[in-house]
């Protein structure tokens, strides 16, 4: 049809061309400017950006196939690769991209996480903070509520934000993947009993019998930690282990429920709003020597909150929040000091059994810190003033953990060792609750050299040349490890889903109506079978496996994701059915061109 | 040190291919003869070899700092080379078979490192300066004119692009590998195909100085043509780097060529292949 409909358009608008050139009517340029306010109908344009697959097994993979029946659908769908940095600069500082296909941030199976994901008072900010531009006032309503309730109430607002998000898809849960990693076992022995997606995991190895020095290595294919260790960059942090190893909290998250860690104990003298005070730990300091104070703590609040620290006292001073741990510092009004070992805590309007979350940020030194307020000169950051604290690489960092910094050699290897005299060392924490194994590490120095994909990192491991591989290896790699009897295969189920991000300031992104179709051109079980080889499965929302996660939403049958039904069957988009969907919603087709519904 | 060992393979095996073709390629009299003309060329040329150590201790340093300032200022055309070419790299993986997967592998790694030195030794066992000069400025050439690209622009290669369609063949059959070639570049650093245009510059030189070595000529021919269709079979390489890295070979060995005739003009004669 268009080889007919196009010259008879040129034909008229020569025609056109022609009647102005004989009569210059006025009746006539009307028309040519009436005709001009309409918009000439273009394709649906959507660009994908994601990790190259040297970095992440699966995240190309994942938006390929995603692009693949976006285009079935009409769309011209493509994927953009970009090295992780980038993709993190473009997609969470500078908000460049139709949508991108990531892995959450870890942690985000405690509900509260949702608040900074979702909440619109975050559509601007940078970070992991809301990065879809997403404002639902309902939403923000519940995501408020279910900080002030807990127990049964907070399962009912849970579920009831759950099912909201659910319905305006600011992004769409792919897979939850599970974490697939080789281990050597004849130098550490209980690879499966400890969990190596918290620092928590590496300080629970034990050694398999030999003595001596040990040094725990790890391959790795992520090579931001080698040249960057600031516990506040968004760009060069993925998981925050080696941080979270060098930086210790007032308390970690075990299995939903936050444990004192540099923090002796903390007890609620208030509840409305809630105020705790909070001991630390007896003869604590930071790997410099010197004592770690609980100004130190207070200040570290402050900093979390502005960066800039209230600046110069100017008018034109705006804070600058740091764009990690947004979310939890947002649950704390104010920190003060109270005795050289106390510090007294009053939160925002939170339940007190909401609020110990706030304890998990990482307590920095105010002798190193102090000096980073101010406005740093360059950074990618382009919406308000970046300090110094955001884009400092922190090398070499002070830290408090259990591990030191020792030398790192840019894209190539970090070396850390034993801080001896960490309160592990000295003291034991397991009626703190955690667990029982946690302890001084077991090794004197952890090494972490960089390797280009995961099958050379599962290599290195069989040759000897490391003890674990760090980040996630693909399901491809499964039979090598299993064909090597040195090595154990050591799968668990990971709180970090692959998402779908939508940028909802874009056009047709906005309509909610259009990201609940793509969302339904999405079949997340034929992605675990094919691309997760069975290491993976669907999920509405990223609460998935967590008591607040809905019954209805669990995958009853193949394809039929309850949300979102997939317009198809078997990974096959049923052409017919999704240009209904796109018609229902307004939109039109040119051909197999799905074109803008403003026309 | 898995690196260690892996640099170790190339270099016996490479000396091992010196060993067979040295003589069959130059003759053992050709050999045993030269032996002082070697002297006196690598006196000669000296002040270019320096130049080139100079040109790849350069590259190495720009290279580092490059890949930063590429996501900076440089433009992301790896879909639009997708749009170029489609999905040739796949339909040239179709034909993978292991023998082929172990050949090209093979030449990859092992042929491209003999292929590089080879000329350099035989030429400084010829009679005249000439061929070893141009050969050095051509190679310094071919690193020089490439770092332009590899800033302007950030490519993935196709394994790094469209994994479902291209496996890649090298680091998936020896992983070991990627410890090596992830020393010498970086995976958003694929256009142009450097590889192929050193192999071809050494191919357009052996052709160029055919005179001086005859019968390294078929074999250079051959093993380029390997090496650079093992680029794209390996799923590393695009067609379109492949093509523009013989571009850039053609011209670093037009502007060798030329630079070595205005330097040195006045004194020895040079002989015209």
């Amino acid at each position: 049809m268009p080889d007919v409909t196009l010259p008879a358009s040129r034909r008229r608008v020569l025609a056109a061309l022609g009647g102005a050139a004989t009569a210059l009517t006025g009746g006539c340029l009307r028309r040519v400017r009436t005709l001009a306010g309409w918009q000439s109908s273009q394709q649906v344009r959507l660009r994908i950006k994601t990790l190259p697959a040297d970095a992440d097994p699966y995240a190309l993979k994942v938006a390929r196939a995603v692009a693949g029946w976006f285009d079935a659908a009409g769309v011209d769908a493509g994927v953009v690769p970009m090295a992780e940095q980038e993709l993190l600069r473009q997609t969470l500082l500078r908000n460049e991209f139709d949508l991108f296909v990531m892995r959450l941030p870890p942690r985000h199976r405690d509900p509260d996480a949702l608040y900074a994901l979702l909440h619109s008072r975050y559509a601007d900010a940078p970070g992991w903070r809301n990065p879809f531009g997403y404002a639902d006032l309902d939403v923000d309503d519940l995501l408020d509520a279910q900080r002030r309730t807990d127990g049964a109430d907070r399962a009912d607002v849970l579920g009831e934000l759950q099912r909201t998000i659910a319905r305006t898809q600011p992004f769409t849960v792919l897979v939850v993947p599970d974490d697939v990693a080789a281990a050597r076992t004849d130098r550490f022995g209980n690879w499966r009993s400890v969990d190596l997606a918290s620092p928590l995991g590496y300080l629970s190895l034990a050694r398999a019998g030999d003595d001596g020095e040990t040094t725990l290595r790890l391959a790795v294919t992520d090579r931001r930690a080698t040249s960057n260790l600031n516990p506040l960059s968004v760009e060069f942090r993925r998981d925050g282990i080696l941080t979270g190893l060098m930086y210790d909290p007032l308390g970690y998250d075990v299995r939903g429920e936050v444990r004192p860690w540099l923090a002796e104990a903390w007890w609620f003298v208030r509840d409305d709003p809630p105020v705790a005070r909070v001991t630390i730990r007896e003869g604590v300091t930071w790997h410099d020597g010197e004592s770690l104070t609980p100004a130190d703590v207070a200040f570290t609040y402050d900093l979390l909150a502005d960066t800039a620290l209230g600046g110069d006292g100017g008018d034109d001073d705006v804070p600058v929040p740091s764009p990690r741990f947004g979310g939890r510092t947002s649950l704390v009004d104010e920190v003060t000091v109270v005795d050289d070992r106390t510090v007294s805590v009053r939160f925002a309007d939170v339940h007190p059994a909401v609020a110990p979350r706030a304890f998990t940020v990482p307590i920095l030194p105010e002798h190193v810190w102090g000096d980073r307020t101010d406005p740093a000169g360059i950074g990618g950051i382009d919406f308000g003033p970046v300090t110094e604290a955001l884009v400092t690489n922190n090398i070499p960092p002070v830290g408090s953990g259990p591990l030191r910094f020792v030398r790192n050699t840019p894209r190539e290897s970090l070396v850390l060792e034993r801080f001896d005299d960490h309160f592990l060392g000295s003291e034991s924490v397991e009626d703190g609750g955690l667990p029982g194994s946690v302890g001084p590490p077991a090794f004197e120095r952890l090494s972490v050299q960089v390797v280009g994909t995961d099958s050379t990192a599962v290599e290195l491991v069989a040759d000897g040349e490391a003890d674990v591989t760090a980040t996630p290896v693909g399901a491809r790699t499964v039979p090598r490890i299993g064909r090597d009897e040195a090595l154990e295969l050591l799968v668990d189920d990971s709180d970090q889903p692959y998402v779908l991000g939508y940028n909802v300031r874009r056009p047709h992104l906005n309509n909610p109506r259009v990201r609940r179709i793509l969302a339904s051109l999405i079949d997340g079980e034929h992605l675990a079978e094919t691309t997760f080889q069975g290491y993976g499965r669907p999920a509405v929302g990223p609460l998935w496996g967590t008591r607040w996660y809905p019954a209805e939403f669990a995958w009853a049958e193949a394809d039929a994701s309850p949300v979102t039904p997939f317009l198809g069957s078997d990974g096959d988009v049923d052409v017919e059915r999704a240009r209904s969907a796109f018609r229902e919603a307004g939109y039109r087709y040119d051909d197999d061109r799905l074109v803008g519904g403003n026309a | 040190m898995t690196l260690l060992s892996v640099l170790l393979q190339v270099a016996v095996v490479v000396l091992a291919m010196h060993a067979v073709c040295l003589p069959a390629v130059v003759g053992v009299d050709g050999v045993r003869g030269s032996l002082g003309r070697f002297r006196a060329n690598a006196r000669s040329v000296a002040p270019t070899a320096v130049g080139l150590g100079v040109v790849l201790g350069v590259n190495k340093l720009v290279r580092d700092a490059g890949v930063e300032l590429s996501w900076l200022v440089g433009a992301n055309v790896t879909p639009t080379i997708h749009a170029l070419e489609g999905r040739f790299v796949s339909q040239l993986q179709s034909v993978a078979t292991p023998p082929v997967t172990t050949y090209f592998s093979f030449v990859y790694v092992f042929g491209y490192a003999f292929l590089l030195v080879f000329p350099i030794a035989i030429y400084a066992l010829h009679d005249d300066d000439r061929p070893l000069r141009v050969a050095l400025v051509a190679y310094s050439l071919n690193y020089l004119l490439g770092l332009v690209p590899y800033v302007l622009f950030v490519a993935y290669g196709p394994r790094n692009f469209m994994p479902e369609l291209v496996e890649s063949l090298l680091y998936t059959t020896w992983p070991q590998a990627q410890l090596l070639t992830g020393q010498v570049n970086a995976n958003t650093n694929v256009f142009p195909s450097l590889h192929t245009s050193l192999a071809a510059t050494v191919a357009f030189l052996a052709y160029r100085f055919r005179s001086a070595a005859p019968r390294w000529l078929p074999l250079a021919a051959l093993l380029a043509a390997s090496i650079a269709v093992s680029t794209m079979y390996l799923g590393i390489h695009w067609v379109t780097d492949v093509l523009a890295g013989i571009v850039l070979a053609a011209g670093s060995v037009e502007l060798g060529l030329r630079l070595c005739d205005r330097s040195s003009r006045e004194p020895s004669g040079s002989v015209t292949p």
